[in-house]
């Protein structure tokens, strides 16, 4: 008897959430099927690469990070090079200076820099825009940079249950830009987020989630599985406030853990800290691509031609 | 060495001073010196209720250590208010004294009466012909093994004067001997882990003589049953822990019932004594550490027959104390003996779901048939405490709320029609409900509306009843997740058995949520399941209607001795799937809002 391919069941389609305007936009999801399952439907945007930009700039990075950046003295230069490396789709510009237990910048200064940094990647790539973890000193941030910023559609990474009231309300509403809504590693918790925000009058299909990340390892299996329940309860049981497009800023993660850190003296076993830290990197960007992320943030240019390579064999 | 002073701003608490050391913690001081500071989390510095106010600054009693100086401490009346009983009275309102009655009657078939017989006889006085003593000639007289000492001191005397003799026996002792004999009194006490109830009866009529009720002192040592657990596995700690129920708690109440009642504890022949499980090891003294351990055994289930005058309360030394059998850890006496009074057992057919809501909620699924029980820990929200104006369900408490969707003005009543003071269980339920309604809170409880009612202090919105009465995102935030523990145990332990919430025929709300509870708001704000409302009914407390029924006949406390044992116990904390159900409930009325519409 002949192989006869079984037809899926078409499943509902992740809300297609597009970055950016005119000359530099990017769209995210739209798919229907399973990550890179383009044979059993069309997959129309494939998985989207950010490359991480520090406001700081990066201490004590690797060489490949550190050459990167060489010769830059502003976030927006800095960018303009970001926004060179081969197969990135978008920049993400985090503001670690506004962190108050550190320079403790003010949301004006930072507004600024965002415009600056905006301005010059011009019509090359979108622009994301991530806080310093604090929440409240995000919401201020996230206000002034999104008023700076009207009209050019970008993300805010992120609004959370602790601030989502003041974030959304200015990032969704007043400036009508693109929400991140950030809740940590469970389904129903990136639910209910998502319902606070679009009760408040926030278009679901304005909303991109951040479900939460770890290093891989790092209690990693429940991002993964997370990550693939949203998607099962948003394609299958066709649930429209799990039908947002997922990313994963993989790269705050995974420089941060001591597989990435530990230098070659420390754990001369584990060999060159930089391979290290671009392994981690790709393993984890990788993983959570195939649970079904549709973009993710890498920092190493090595990490983004590896990723960048096997989305499009697999596109 | 510097003295403490404790003064209260309850003026009917006499200040109390000690002395202590440098460095100690104010807390510790406090609790060795007895004086009352409601400390939920224990000292952990996480519920921040100990407050104090120490030269008109507010400090937390578990972060303050003293210094070498003496100091002067102003205990506000909040801290100290389990200790007062104004704030709880059980069976005061007409309406829950009601449901108390028709519970009762529905027990006729274990009539009181039946457990104490008087005899009458007739002996001759000594003489100096038959110089036999006085206890020979009872003995010949009488068919009984044993002659209580209560009633060998009552002879002499009772044998010289004329007439009959009454004696009060039970088959094979003679308990008490008079001419008449004064009636035989029993004392049913439901010890909740929060409020502890207590009816004085008489035996042989089933009348009510007197009741009384007050918060659990145990309190200051912790909120939950796990506080409390982790508190008596201290050093001395279990002495405290019974000293506050025994001593501080049911003592005062006894004298209280009697007092009322005109009688003396020599009369009282039968305690039975109703509780969870931890409260049951903590009355008796029985060491409950290993409730909470793995494989989470208690130290008992059954008692057999005890006897109350070895806890040293003021009862006859032959008061039979009976309690109330547990099913497990966490599954005590007080569902056990609320079982018997929700009459689930006589279901021959459909299924109901019987929810026993106090600071820990029990639930029994079933019928004559088969039953499963299962517990949650639900926090005492519902009985008023976790919340900045909660109170039980008495005099001054809010108990219906509705709010205006155009103005958010509330319009309410308040049991008794004084004055508002608080909230209780059902006013909680209502007013969240409404805000919830009328868009003024979101999902996660959060106020997404302004309006003059409306205020934030210190980064807290909340909303404002009446005068001194408001509800804040604190107590909203513990709300929810008492309704959501509740909700998740019901969806897992029907899970686990197989069955839906379609499968069940009726629902029996026990607990001190009070009667004046709107289904259709708890059903809003997902406490229950949204199944049709006639199928709900509130039954009051269970637990003490149980314990009065097992007071006044032993063919009740058999039944409920049959009944834990046909249960089946369901223990939730080991079902991953449990902690996934309470995220989702988490949330108004619930992260699947398909369960709640439609």
């Amino acid at each position: 008897m002949a192989f006869k391919k079984p037809t899926p069941k078409p499943g509902s389609a992740i809300n297609e959430v597009t970055l950016g305007v005119g000359a530099n936009a990017i769209t995210l999801g739209g798919e229907s099927v399973l990550p890179f399952y383009s044979f059993d439907g069309t997959i129309p945007n494939s998985p989207k690469i950010g490359i991480e930009v520090s406001d700081l700039g990066f201490e004590n990075a690797v060489p490949g990070i550190a050459e990167l950046y060489a010769g830059t003295s502003t976030p927006a230069e800095a960018a303009a090079k970001a926004a060179a490396v081969p197969g990135v789709d978008f920049v993400c510009l985090r503001f670690e200076s506004a962190d108050p237990n550190g320079q403790n910048r003010s949301a004006e200064d930072c507004a600024v820099t965002a415009k600056a940094v905006s301005d010059a990647l011009g019509d090359s790539k979108p622009l994301v825009i991530i806080g310093c973890k604090n929440n409240e000193k995000d919401a201020q941030v996230f206000d002034k940079a999104a008023a700076a910023l009207e009209g050019k559609n970008i993300l805010f990474v992120a609004s959370k249950e602790e601030n989502y009231k003041t974030v959304a309300a200015s990032v969704g509403l007043a400036y009508n830009q693109k929400v991140g809504a950030e809740s940590s590693v469970d389904i129903n918790l990136a639910k209910q987020l998502n319902v606070l925000i679009t009760q408040m009058g926030v278009d679901g299909k304005n909303i991109v989630m951040n479900v939460g990340q770890a290093a891989a390892g790092y209690g990693f299996e429940y991002v993964y599985s997370t990550i693939d329940r949203i998607k099962a309860a948003a394609q299958n049981q066709n649930d429209t406030t799990l039908q947002m497009p997922i990313f994963t800023p993989v790269s705050s993660e995974t420089w941060g853990v001591k597989e990435a850190t530990a230098s070659a003296e420390d754990m001369p076993g584990w060999g060159d800290v930089e391979a290290r830290g671009v392994s981690m990197e790709i393993q984890t960007a990788v993983s959570v691509l195939s649970a079904g992320s549709n973009a993710v943030m890498l920092r190493h240019p090595k990490s983004i031609e590896a990723v960048s390579a096997l989305i499009t064999a697999l596109a | 060495m510097a003295n403490i002073t404790f003064t209260f701003e309850d003026s009917r608490i006499s200040p109390v001073c000690v002395s202590s050391h440098a460095g100690e913690r104010l807390l510790d001081i406090a609790r060795a010196a007895e004086v009352a500071i409601d400390a939920p989390c224990n000292g952990n510095g996480t519920c921040r209720k100990c407050k104090v106010s120490i030269d008109g600054k507010i400090v937390l009693a578990c972060e303050t250590v003293v210094p070498a100086d003496d100091l002067t401490v102003l205990v506000p009346a909040t801290a100290g208010a389990f200790k007062t009983d104004i704030r709880t009275a059980d069976l005061s309102d007409p309406r829950e004294l009601a449901i108390f009655e028709k519970t009762l009657s529905d027990l006729a078939e274990f009539p009181a009466g039946k457990l104490f017989t008087t005899e009458l006889v007739t002996l001759e006085q000594p003489n100096l012909d038959d110089p036999t003593n006085d206890l020979e000639r009872l003995l010949t007289a009488v068919n009984a093994e044993h002659i209580a000492l209560s009633a060998i001191r009552q002879l002499p005397k009772a044998l010289r004067s004329d007439g009959e003799l009454a004696l009060l026996r039970t088959k094979n002792t003679v308990l008490n001997i008079g001419s008449p004999v004064p009636e035989p009194l029993g004392i049913a006490l439901d010890i909740g882990t929060t409020t502890v109830v207590m009816l004085l009866a008489n035996l042989n009529t089933g009348e009510i003589l007197s009741k009384a009720s007050a918060g659990n002192a145990q309190i200051r040592y912790g909120a939950d049953v796990i506080h409390r657990i982790v508190e008596a596995e201290r050093p001395g700690g279990l002495d405290k822990l019974n000293n506050a129920i025994i001593e501080e708690t049911i003592k005062p109440l006894m004298r209280k019932l009697y007092a009322e009642a005109g009688v003396s504890g020599e009369q009282v022949y039968r305690f039975v004594v109703s509780g969870n499980t931890t409260m049951n090891h903590l009355f008796l003294k029985i060491a409950p550490d290993f409730i909470r351990l793995e494989p989470y055994t208690p130290a008992f289930n059954r008692l057999g027959a005890l006897n109350a005058s070895d806890l040293g309360l003021d009862v006859h030394a032959h008061c039979k104390l009976i309690a109330a059998p547990n099913v497990g850890s966490y599954v005590g006496g007080d569902i056990t003996a609320g079982t018997l009074t929700s009459l689930l057992w006589k279901r021959s057919s459909g299924n109901v779901l019987f929810a026993d809501l106090g600071t820990n909620g029990e639930l029994v699924f079933g019928n004559g048939e088969f039953m499963f029980t299962c517990a949650c820990s639900a926090g005492p929200a519902l009985e008023g405490g976790d919340m900045s104006c909660g109170m039980r369900a008495t005099d001054g408490a809010i108990d219906e709320v509705t709010i205006d969707a155009e103005t958010l003005e509330p319009a309410f009543s308040v049991i008794g029609g004084g004055e508002a003071k608080g909230l209780c269980g059902s006013g909680i339920i209502d007013a969240i409900a409404e805000l919830f309604r009328v868009g003024a809170i979101d999902g996660k409880g959060k106020f997404v509306k302004s309006g003059s009612r409306i205020t934030e202090t210190d980064g807290i919105m909340s909303y404002t009843l009446s005068p001194g009465v408001e509800i804040t995102e604190v107590d909203i935030d513990n709300f929810i997740r008492t309704k959501a523990a509740i909700f998740s145990a019901i969806r897992t332990m029907l899970n686990a058995v197989g069955f839906t919430v379609g499968d069940i025929d009726e629902v029996l709300i026990a607990g001190g949520i009070g009667s004046a509870i709107n289904f259709d708001n708890a059903v809003r704000v997902g406490m229950f399941p949204a199944i049709a409302l006639d199928k709900y009914r509130y039954v009051g407390n269970s637990s003490l209607s149980g314990a009065y029924a097992m007071l006044l006949s032993n063919e009740a406390a058999r039944k409920v001795d049959e009944l834990a044992r046909s249960m089946t116990y369901i223990e939730l904390s080991t079902d991953p799937g449990y902690m996934e159900e309470f995220v989702a409930a988490c949330f108004l009325p619930h992260t699947d809002a398909g369960l709640f519409c439609g």
